[in-house]
């Protein structure tokens, strides 16, 4: 008994003088870092400003980790190696969800030292973004932002890998005509709800546009607007079922998704489907675990993952690695290829200077990227021309986490679609 | 515009309305006994929805059941805020009274952050998704919860003010603060407990929404400044008056959408406080000043 005593306090002893020489060693090697960095070559500065706090937090953070897990790609995979091997450094910018806020914080990180900037999400910001870096002369790389008018100021300093409004219309239109054709339903009648923010009005009004002018033989009845980060969607769901519709074309933002569609089963409102024209509100992870079998069959038409390429695995593993319980979608996942997208200018470039960066990012052709779509290759307004989107569908899987699939282009299909689908009240 | 959805917006809006009232009836407590406006009130709404958010999901006890924990540990919340800092700018000009609890607002809103981060949460409650059919009209069971149960909490409110020696005090406090003081009345303690009952009534409400909209951290702010406008409107200081003020402006907000785009909802609110300060200053319920 004794010695085992003897042995335990020994140890314990012993302990504290291992970890306290540890605890000495990693100070002392702390010290020395900056001493030892000093030999590397400077940081690159990149500016990302996002919406972190206010209504679109959600997204903003999910926005912000996808630039933080590309530069962390690029740095473990040795930098950018034409200057050097330079580390990635991202400087956070938060936009409070406001484009004045977002102006002054763009301002702000370039005062810092920034080199180019990335964001912003809403296309209210990325305009006053696009704004300052004509001004300052530094390159705006706009990982999330569907406005057409943004790149349409004859901008030099502008720059979009995700997709226009214009092609997101374009695309929802093709993606109906084909669903509707391949299954020989027969809608009538159709609403269309979008929130009240520019990307809302935008998106939602394009797509009346794009569907009217395509002769597919549904008409739009409705047409509601409402503020976006609403508390209460049931008057709106009540004009909805008033009119009637078999289609439900949604434009929404985390939040008012949910509420409409518990609105909608608790109303009674019969439709042949929910497709949303492309917004976020339909994919996201808590959205999916919340509505549960609610959500089931909506189809939105966005720009998204590519689950097939290796370049979304590894991205993807990165991504829920440090963020345990989330995943690379669309819009983390162009936040993450924007950073590539500018690590690769970089790497040509051999030069932070912002001419040869303008010139580097003029001439990219970016193929090994994680979304639906391809090469990345910039026309002359600075917009990406082969961006496209992708019809994707929450469909009944026992795995939250695998419920949302890839439906339409058949050549990127993951899974077949379901349409019409069950109402939301027969799903048992 | 039909008569059936007409019904269906004045039903929605009569329930919405009661919430609204609840909501309201702390802020006018607190304010009719301290005179000051409580700018976090809709932040600690939001903290009450947190925690029966967190009953819920930890314990799995339904938000109706754990409304009086909740109400308790917001209550504890007020009574600690009036004690370390209300009590303390009483007498400072109303301009100084504002920021310090804007700034609380702004605390516990980000502390909402921190600790539950930006999702919007929808737990799926027993009743979250029950209804009642009447002809075609549809009457949404979490609603009606909600607008059952503010009922009975401002009733409750009300009784304990007139008839209880605490809330008599609580009044007469209100009244003259000084007369207060020289019949023995502790009135730092009274105003701990009056803001505490005013946190724990918008407690409650916060427990109250669970079931009925998507919680996040930002969602305060909006049902502070609901909360003013339904509190001008019945009159500052008049727990009745935060009813009916309520009621008025769920029913005009509900009702609004038959013919106004939802994006002018803020207009109506809005436009009924501008016509209520031209026309009728101290709201619907408010006594001669």
């Amino acid at each position: 008994m004794k010695m085992q005593q003897e042995v335990k306090s020994m140890d314990r002893r012993t302990f504290l003088k291992v970890s306290g020489a540890v605890g000495l060693g990693v100070a002392a090697g702390g010290f020395g870092v900056p001493r030892l960095l000093r030999a590397e070559p400077e940081p690159v500065k990149i500016g990302s400003v996002q919406p972190v706090t206010g209504p679109l937090a959600v997204i903003g953070q999910g926005q912000r980790r996808g630039n933080q897990v590309a530069v962390d790609y690029i740095n473990s995979k040795g930098g950018i190696k034409s200057l050097g091997g330079a580390k990635l450094e991202l400087i956070l910018g938060d936009s409070e969800s406001k484009p004045e806020v977002g102006r002054s914080e763009a301002d702000r990180v370039i005062q810092e030292g920034a080199v180019s900037l990335i964001g912003a999400f809403q296309s209210g910001v990325a305009m006053a973004i696009a704004t300052l870096a004509e001004q300052r002369r530094i390159p705006f790389l706009m990982d999330v932002a569907a406005l057409d008018a943004i790149t349409q100021k004859g901008y030099k300093y502008t720059f979009r890998i995700f997709p226009t409004v214009t092609d997101f219309g374009q695309g929802s239109v093709n993606f109906v005509r084909q669903i509707l054709d391949e299954t020989g339903a027969k809608p009538k009648r159709a609403v269309v709800t979008n929130t009240g923010d520019p990307f809302g009005k935008g998106q939602g009004g394009n797509f009346i546009q794009f569907f009217e002018k395509s002769g597919i033989p549904v008409e739009i009845v409705e047409h509601i607007t409402y503020p976006l980060g609403i508390h209460d969607l049931s008057a709106e769901v009540a004009k909805i079922k008033a009119a009637k519709p078999d289609l439900l074309f949604p434009v929404c933002r985390p939040g008012d998704s949910i509420i409409l569609t518990r609105e909608l089963y608790k109303q009674k409102v019969p439709l042949m489907g929910v497709i949303s024209p492309g917004s976020p509100g339909w994919y996201e992870p808590k959205v999916i675990q919340d509505l549960g079998k609610l959500v089931y069959y909506v189809m939105d038409n966005v720009p998204w993952v590519y689950p097939q390429s290796e370049a979304y695995k590894e991205a993807n593993l990165k991504f829920s690695e440090m963020h345990p319980g989330s995943y690379l979608d669309t819009n983390s996942g162009f936040a993450y290829t924007g950073i590539l997208v500018l690590a690769d200018a970089l790497e040509r470039a051999g030069s932070t200077e912002t001419e040869k960066l303008l010139e580097a990012l003029k001439t990219t052709d970016f193929k090994d990227h994680p979304m639906v779509g391809d090469a990345i290759k910039f026309k002359d307004n600075g917009d990406n021309a082969n961006a496209t989107t992708a019809m994707v569908q929450v469909l009944p899987d026992p795995d939250p986490d695998k419920r949302v699939k890839v439906v339409l282009p058949k050549k990127f299909a993951e899974a077949e679609y379901v349409f019409p689908a069950p109402q939301l009240w027969e799903r048992g | 515009m039909n008569s059936d959805l007409a019904v269906q917006l004045f039903i929605q809006g009569i329930l919405m309305g009661g919430i609204y009232g609840l909501i309201a009836l702390g802020l006018s407590l607190i304010f009719g006994v301290m005179g000051v406006i409580n700018f976090a009130h809709g932040p600690m709404m939001v903290m009450g929805m947190y925690i029966s958010y967190w009953i819920f999901v930890l314990l799995g006890i339904d938000p109706y059941v754990s409304l009086l924990l909740v109400a308790a540990a917001i209550f504890v919340l007020g009574y600690v805020i009036q004690s370390s800092v209300v009590n303390r700018i009483l007498d400072y000009p109303e301009a100084m009274q504002v920021l310090p609890l804007v700034a609380m607002g702004l605390v516990l809103e980000n502390m909402a952050l921190l600790l539950w981060g930006p999702d919007h949460r929808s737990p799926d409650t027993a009743l979250s998704l029950k209804t009642i059919w009447i002809g075609s009209a549809v009457i949404d069971v979490s609603r009606l919860m909600a607008f059952g149960l503010s009922a009975v909490i401002t009733l409750l409110i009300i009784l304990f003010l007139k008839k209880t020696h605490t809330g008599k005090c609580i009044r007469a406090a209100a009244d003259n603060r000084t007369g207060s003081i020289l019949v023995g009345i502790n009135v730092n303690r009274i105003n701990n407990l009056s803001f505490g009952l005013g946190a724990a009534t918008t407690g409650a409400a916060g427990a109250l929404l669970l079931p009925l909209m998507p919680l996040s951290p930002h969602l305060g702010h909006d049902f502070t400044l609901t909360a003013f406008i339904v509190v001008i409107l019945g009159g500052l200081g008049s727990l009745m008056g935060a009813m009916v003020g309520g009621l008025v402006l769920g029913v005009a907000e509900s009702m609004a959408t038959l013919f106004l785009p939802a994006t002018l909802k803020q207009v109506v609110s809005f436009g009924i406080l501008i016509v209520i300060m031209l026309f009728r200053p101290q709201g619907i319920f408010g006594g001669k000043k």
